[in-house]
């Protein structure tokens, strides 16, 4: 049998890159820092933030679309991905802070002198001045790094194996990943977890030692590497779901019991799967959450992994373009309409403003989706296609 | 009375807003509006834009500032503390606004921070908050903890007689913040460890028996018992109620309040908490000339006779005169000439005094204490001369020494001590 | 109005024009005192009161106007009653016409006037100014208050006169003069939970701690050793520090700063300034200077052991009479051994009061999960719709019991029209894709959000309950309930008990029974699967309209309120079972329960309560993936 190369067995994968090479450059000629300045920095950021919800929403494809587990606790994985980068950038910049003010000191401050000045500094708002243990390895850029992928990774490995080993499925599998991340919110919301409560990490688009290079430069950079990893994530997800390893993930979907039967370890699988995908989500938090500067617990709030399921809908699940198409319109849309600069609307006298009912379409349009467009947005394109052949 | 004719109104007041601002010649000095009006936060920030709205019209109708006219830009960040910095990066550098009302929640503050240091901007933050932090591009126009909490606590302490301290809170930065200052003020002024019970709930708690029954439990050693409540919003109502089918009476137990105001008292039945208590800066109940003129065109400018005014609408009110005096002193809307130019700067507030813009960038301002009246206002029975904020309170020991006068020092967290400045920014 | 009663007399007798001046006493005091009058303090006014009840029946009548906020004070100073029909003057009691404006004495200033009223009142013909007089004495009395208590046991009504007694017992606790009364009457009462016996008790017990070196004087406690639990080492050398017996310890910021004031030529006790960021170069540094007389020599760890050997530390109780204080001991045992059993049964009847809430928001969520196998996450927008039905009855009918019972019917017939709505638009055609359909119902949810904050605004609205719900169901100081949480229990039992009469003894229940355990089966009977399925979703969702008006209740009534039960309603569908009702109720008593033994394990932290909740759940979903009570038949394989 022969076998023809992955990209020609998935055309969409050039596209995208393409799609995104032409984006990537489009938003560098017109941003301030190395363009005409037509586009201002605050969008380059909302644009560099959009890849990053895109990577999440492949990952969420994955999860959902091939494997068929509705997770409502994605943004878990996200948002800890997030903190984990968060740590470094807080502590490193308040490190340098704190060290340029004990300079001043006739006597040169001791190792511990320095991390109890930092520790005061970082948590002094939420009323104490201990490093909590969560905060060891914050000092140390490869370690948070490093963090980014074990800590989410190890979450959904001992979730997932617990919750897979006892054949937890279908709608209370999702009622199960949605009470995680609560769990976890409620956790981080806590002051004594260690992690600033409610007030969360922020200042975070400050990178340590990269103080003099601007927002603008810092924005359009950040922009580069969200492309990059929504390009890496998108191929990596094309190529393990185009071969024997997706295919089995597909079966598991369509029809769990069958596959355990023909001899396939489903739990291991699905675990694969699951953990591959939360590893993939805290990337793109951590790429995320420098461009926003501030992370708090809402963020893993489970209205947020639900809207996470519904830009992938919206886009149509089962393809990765589509939720990469649903998380860039549906979240672009969101901003442009509550950011108060869409026009008003005028009917029968009545002066409705987008803010108050943008909710209300959105939600209708998702009814409307699932309804009429299960495919969602990459249905059309199977329409368009039909029309070419015929 | 519902919230379409509202908006009918909000527009025709809009509209109006325009058709005075082309009769003046000038481009237009815009000011940024940066409150949610969506989401949680809502329900108290939606009142604050509408009270810049309206200054904004008032200043207009007196021929603007500087002889040009206002215009104001609003948008809404959603309660949702990453969009704060979004937005407010947008209002700097695409809309260009020259200053910023806005916030509310301290995260919400904190996600602005690193923006408007960054590109200098200038933001007036209208609501008491927990101190620990000076900004110098922010005006902090709410009260800080020695303008709330702590005369409030002298206040039961004195002249209610309490001995043990029930320190309830919704969990998130202020109350922890304050409690951690009380706590530090209660135990210096020879309050045991055992007399304060500290409980903190999630935003939105609705299940108060038990924690109500712990508070009436700490009578039990004889000693008269307060409750100091930094709980938030919509949780007072289940509070409230649970205190009341409790039969706690305000004799016996009495609460103050930091957070509820007459915005918070609508969404209940009063009858049942008549006496407890609540520390602002204002009441509505406050009489001065001043503020029957502010409640009169309040209720005129949103069309519903039964709104209610509260404290961080006077601060709000507060820092937009401070900001016009500031600005017309200066010559200019440059944040620089117009920092400078605002401290020192006094405009009359509503309980017929007057506030100062403090060096440190808080205000000065009377500490007001209101007893809960049925129909839903406050009896103020104690009112202060006007006490001047201190942004690094002076109950903890690494913020006593710490002062952040920004004239002349360019630093927000000076150290008295060592003498240095321990960061220029400010601490986010 | 009883004020109103009392004064009337008054003003009257002083109303006939022979006098012009009543009384000069009362007129003087207040001339002399104005300030103190106008903004008095609770620490100061004692005297004034005082003053003002010596000028006999009008300084009594002024003073209960006072207390009453009904008191002002004329541009002029003459201060005016204002509780009558005409304001009059407080001294002749002629009517005043000029302008006054009123006081607003605070309630610790309240406390101290009625407190000096209380002597008067005790034998006052209203028992309800009788009973205020106890009330203000149980709070606050003096040797002469209980000495006038004394005086007016007697009372015509029992239940006065049995407060009163009890009051005396009490008060002799804390102010009687002779140990043996005293100590008699903590017998009578040993074993009491009620929390006034206990707040006599434990001011008698409370202990201070000393540090001395010989035999303690006072009423001893016990002695404590240093690194026990009631009293850390730490503590020990604190207060040994404090009585300057002891140097204090270095910190490391003095010997810095010590450190700092010694650099000469760049160097400090022979080390270069640069290796000073390091401790233990520091203390060598230290230690040089100290050998060089520099600085004061730091207290040793040695020096320490020595002072807190020679030291004994003992708690002494503040009261001196160690008879009161052993039989307030012995009391207090017995009590708290009550106590701890009361508090039990107090925690259970929240926890119950809770697992009703969660089995009424719950109930209509798990009766269309059972059935339809679908989850609708709409279900707490149909629980704030019931919750604003409720609010917007309450504006049209003012009598709240009347506009309770129309609204608990309406929310039903709203949110079952709601959810009918629902089943016929979306979820009919949406059948056997279950998770299409919570994304589905997600966007209904959100839309109906917004629609009720565009509707009604973002602000809590207030949603009260009738007279007759309010307060609580008290059985003592320690166990009780409030009457609105025993009504939604009741209001659950109710709905527990109508949903089995309609599952067993009606057709339409059996044919929900049928179509839940075989659709297929059902069909081929005659039954119109559909026409059931739309039936049990109205009913589950008009039971969420009903749980709205019960949370609203208690609660808060805002757009939002749907979005706080929801999980937990979730979670108790999840916990107990599907398509059984006994798993609801057994899911939300396990819930609801162990919410409130975790919340009492760590009442400082509500948060942290919620935390453990939810991982509790995680991990017994692990072990029962089906729930406590798991379906069975065919339907449990679909």
């Amino acid at each position: 049998m022969q076998r023809t190369p992955f990209i020609l067995r998935n055309p969409s994968v050039l596209i995208v890159i393409a799609v995104l090479a032409v984006f990537t450059a489009a938003v560098t000629a017109a941003s301030a820092a190395y363009g005409t300045g037509v586009m201002p920095t605050s969008m380059v950021k909302v644009l560099g933030k959009t890849l990053c919800l895109a990577l999440a929403a492949v990952a969420m494809d994955l999860v959902w679309g091939y494997l068929g587990i509705l997770s409502l606790g994605q943004m878990a994985f996200f948002a800890l991905g997030g903190y984990m980068i968060g740590q470094w950038l807080m502590y490193a910049r308040t490190e340098g802070i704190v060290a340029a003010s004990m300079a001043a000191n006739p006597i040169p401050p001791t190792p511990a002198e320095l991390q109890e000045g930092v520790a005061g500094q970082i948590f002094g708002v939420v009323g104490s001045t201990d490093l909590p243990w969560a905060w060891t390895f914050a000092h140390s850029l490869p370690a948070q790094l490093a963090l980014v992928l074990i800590v989410p990774g190890l979450l959904a490995l001992v979730f997932g194996w617990l919750a897979f080993r006892s054949r937890v499925n279908g709608v209370y599998l999702s009622i199960l990943t949605q009470a995680m991340t609560l769990a976890l919110a409620l956790w981080l919301f806590q002051n004594d977890s260690g992690f600033r409560g409610n007030n969360g990490l922020s200042g975070l688009q400050n990178i340590p030692g990269l103080e003099d290079v601007g927002q603008a430069r810092l924005s359009v950079w950040f922009l580069w590497a969200s492309a990059l990893a929504l390009a890496l994530g998108y191929v990596l997800a094309a190529w393990l779901m185009g071969g024997k390893f997706g295919s089995v993930t597909r079966a598991i979907r369509d029809d769990e019991t069958r596959v355990r039967f023909l001899g396939y370890p489903v739990e291991g699988f699905k675990l694969a799967v699951f953990t591959i995908a939360a590893m993939i989500t805290a990337i793109a938090g951590a790429l995320y959450y420098p461009q926003a500067g501030i992370i708090n617990p809402a963020e893993l709030a489970p209205i947020a992994s639900i809207y996470l399921a519904v830009w992938v809908a919206i886009g149509g699940r089962g393809r990765l373009y589509g939720a990469v198409i649903g998380a860039v319109v549906v979240s672009l849309l969101s901003s442009w309409f509550t950011g108060g600069r869409a026009p008003d609307l005028n009917i029968a006298g009545l002066r409705m403003a987008w803010v108050d009912w943008w909710q209300v379409a959105l939600g209708l349009t998702f009814v409307l989706v699932t309804l009429f467009a299960p495919k969602g947005i990459a249905g059309l394109f199977d329409i368009l296609n039909r029309k070419a052949k015929s | 009375m519902s919230m379409m004719t509202r908006k009918l109104l909000l527009g025709a007041a809009l509209a109006a807003v325009t058709t005075a601002a082309n009769a003046q010649d000038g481009e237009p000095i815009k000011i940024g509006v940066l409150h949610s009006l969506s989401g949680t936060m809502a329900i108290s920030e939606t009142t604050l834009k509408d009270t810049v709205l309206m200054m904004v019209e008032q200043q207009n109708e007196k021929g603007g500032v500087l002889g040009r006219p206002l215009e104001a830009v609003v948008v809404d960040p959603a309660s949702d503390w990453p969009l704060f910095a979004e937005k407010a990066r947008e209002l700097l550098t695409v809309s260009e606004v020259d200053v910023i009302f806005g916030g509310w929640t301290s995260v919400s503050r904190k996600s602005v921070l690193p923006v408007i240091e960054e590109l200098n901007g200038l933001m007036f933050y209208p609501v008491q908050y927990e101190g620990e932090e000076s900004s110098k591009n922010v005006i902090y126009t709410g009260a800080a903890p020695n303008q709330q909490a702590i005369p409030a606590v002298d206040y039961m302490r004195d002249e209610l007689g309490v001995e043990k301290w029930a320190l309830l809170g919704t969990d998130y930065v202020y109350p922890r913040t304050t409690n951690n200052i009380l706590d530090a003020y209660l135990k210096d002024n020879g309050t045991a460890e055992e007399d304060i019970f500290v409980n903190y709930t999630p935003f939105g708690h609705s299940d108060w028996s038990k924690i109500v029954a712990d508070v009436v439990a700490l009578g039990a050693d004889g000693k008269k018992v307060g409750v100091v409540s930094t709980i938030n919003g919509d949780a007072n109502v289940g509070f409230y109620k649970e205190l009341a089918a409790a039969g706690v009476s305000a004799d016996d137990i009495p609460v103050m309040a930091f957070s509820v105001g007459e915005e918070e008292l609508s969404g209940l039945d009063t009858a049942n908490l008549v006496g407890h208590l609540a520390a602002w800066n204002y009441f509505q109940t406050a009489e001065s000339p001043e503020n029957e003129e502010f409640v009169a065109t309040w209720k005129e400018f949103i069309g519903d006779d039964a709104r209610v005014t509260n404290d961080p609408m006077e601060a709000t009110m507060i820092g937009f005169n401070a900001w016009v005096a500031a600005v017309e002193e200066a010559g200019t809307t440059d944040v620089d000439p117009v920092l400078d130019a605002i401290v020192g700067v006094t405009v009359p507030n509503l309980t017929g005094g007057t506030a100062e813009v403090l060096p440190n960038h808080h205000l000065t301002k009377p500490v007001l204490i209101g007893e809960i009246r049925e129909d839903g206002q406050f009896d103020i029975v104690s009112q202060t001369d006007p006490v001047p904020g201190d942004a690094w309170t002076d109950f903890l020991p690494e913020s006593a020494v710490l002062d952040a006068d920004w004239p002349g020092k360019q630093c927000g967290m000076y150290n008295t001590q060592t003498e240095t400045c321990v960061q220029v920014q400010s601490n986010y | 109005m009883t004020a109103l009663a009392r004064i009337a007399p008054f003003a009257l007798a002083l109303l006939m024009p022979l006098a012009a001046l009543a009384n000069p006493a009362l007129d003087a005091v207040i001339a002399d005192n104005l300030d103190q009058i106008e903004r008095p303090s609770r620490q100061t006014v004692a005297p004034l009161i005082a003053d003002i009840a010596a000028t006999g029946p009008e300084g009594l009548a002024m003073l209960q106007a006072w207390s009453a906020r009904e008191l002002a004070l004329t541009e002029d100073g003459r201060a005016v009653i204002t509780s009558g029909e005409v304001p009059v003057d407080a001294v002749t009691g002629d009517p005043v016409t000029d302008d006054f404006s009123s006081l607003r004495p605070n309630s610790g200033v309240r406390g101290v006037i009625d407190g000096a009223l209380v002597v008067s009142q005790l034998s006052d013909p209203d028992p309800a100014i009788r009973r205020g007089a106890l009330d203000t004495l149980a709070r606050r009395a003096d040797a002469a208050q209980l000495a006038a208590l004394r005086g007016a046991l007697d009372d015509p009504d029992p239940a006065i006169a049995a407060r009163k007694a009890r009051l005396e017992r009490l008060l002799t606790i804390q102010l009687g003069e002779d140990s043996a009364n005293r100590v008699q009457a903590i017998r009578q009462l040993s074993g009491d939970v009620a929390l006034d016996f206990r707040a006599a008790l434990n001011p008698l017990l409370a202990t201070r701690i000393v540090a001395t070196k010989d035999e303690p004087g006072g009423n001893v406690a016990r002695e404590l050793r240093p690194g026990s639990d009631d009293l850390s080492r730490q503590d020990a050398i604190a207060m040994l520090v404090d009585q300057g017996v002891l140097q204090p310890r270095l910190t490391s910021a003095e010997q810095r700063t010590r450190l700092a004031a010694n650099i000469v030529d760049g160097r400090v006790g022979g080390l270069p300034v640069a290796a000073l960021d390091d401790p233990d170069a520091r203390d060598r540094a230290y230690e040089a200077l100290e050998a060089e007389g520099a600085v004061p020599p730091a207290a040793t760890e040695a020096e320490t052991e020595a002072a807190l050997d020679a030291h004994g530390f003992f708690a002494v109780y503040a009261e001196p009479d160690a008879a009161v204080t052993e039989a307030a001991e012995t009391a207090l045992t017995r009590t708290q051994t009550r106590l701890g059993v009361m508090r039990g049964f107090d925690l259970g009847l929240d926890a119950l009061s809770l697992a009703s809430i969660y089995f009424l928001a719950a109930i209509g969520l798990a009766v269309t999960f059972g059935v339809m196998r679908v989850i609708n996450m709409a279900h707490g927008e149909f629980i704030m719709m019931g919750a604003y039905t409720g609010y917007v009855v309450q504006t049209l009918i003012a009598d709240r019991t009347l506009s309770l019972l129309v609204a608990l019917p309406l929310a039903f017939a709203v949110t079952f029209a709601a959810g009918v709505v629902l089943y016929r638009l979306v979820i009919r055609h949406l059948a056997h894709r279950p998770l299409e359909t919570l994304l589905a119902t997600f966007g209904v949810s959100i839309a109906l959000q917004q629609l009720a904050k565009n509707i009604f605004g973002t602000q809590a609205r207030p949603l009260t309950s009738p007279a007759w719900l309010e307060g609580a169901i008290t059985f003592n100081d320690v166990v009780s309930i409030s009457s609105i949480r025993v009504a939604i229990f009741v209001l659950a039992l109710l709905f527990l008990g109508l949903f089995l009469f309609i599952m067993k003894r009606t057709r339409l229940g059996l044919e929900v029974r049928a179509v839940t355990q075989n659709p297929g089966m059902a069909a081929s009977m005659g039954i119109n699967p559909d026409r059931i399925a739309m039936m049990t979703f109205g009913l589950g969702s008009g039971i969420a309209g009903i749980a709205g008006v019960a949370i609203g209740l208690f609660a808060q009534v805002t757009s939002e309120l749907g979005q706080q039960y929801i999980v937990q309603s979730f979670m108790t569908v999840v916990v107990g079972g599907v398509g059984n009702i006994w798993g609801t109720l057994a899911g939300a008593t396990l819930i609801g329960g162990l919410s409130k033994v975790i919340e009492s394990l760590n009442p400082a932290n509500t948060l942290a309560a919620q935390t453990f909740m939810i991982l509790f759940i995680i991990i017994f979903i692990q072990f029962r993936p089906r729930g406590i009570i798991p379906q069975k038949g065919r339907a449990a394989e679909v």
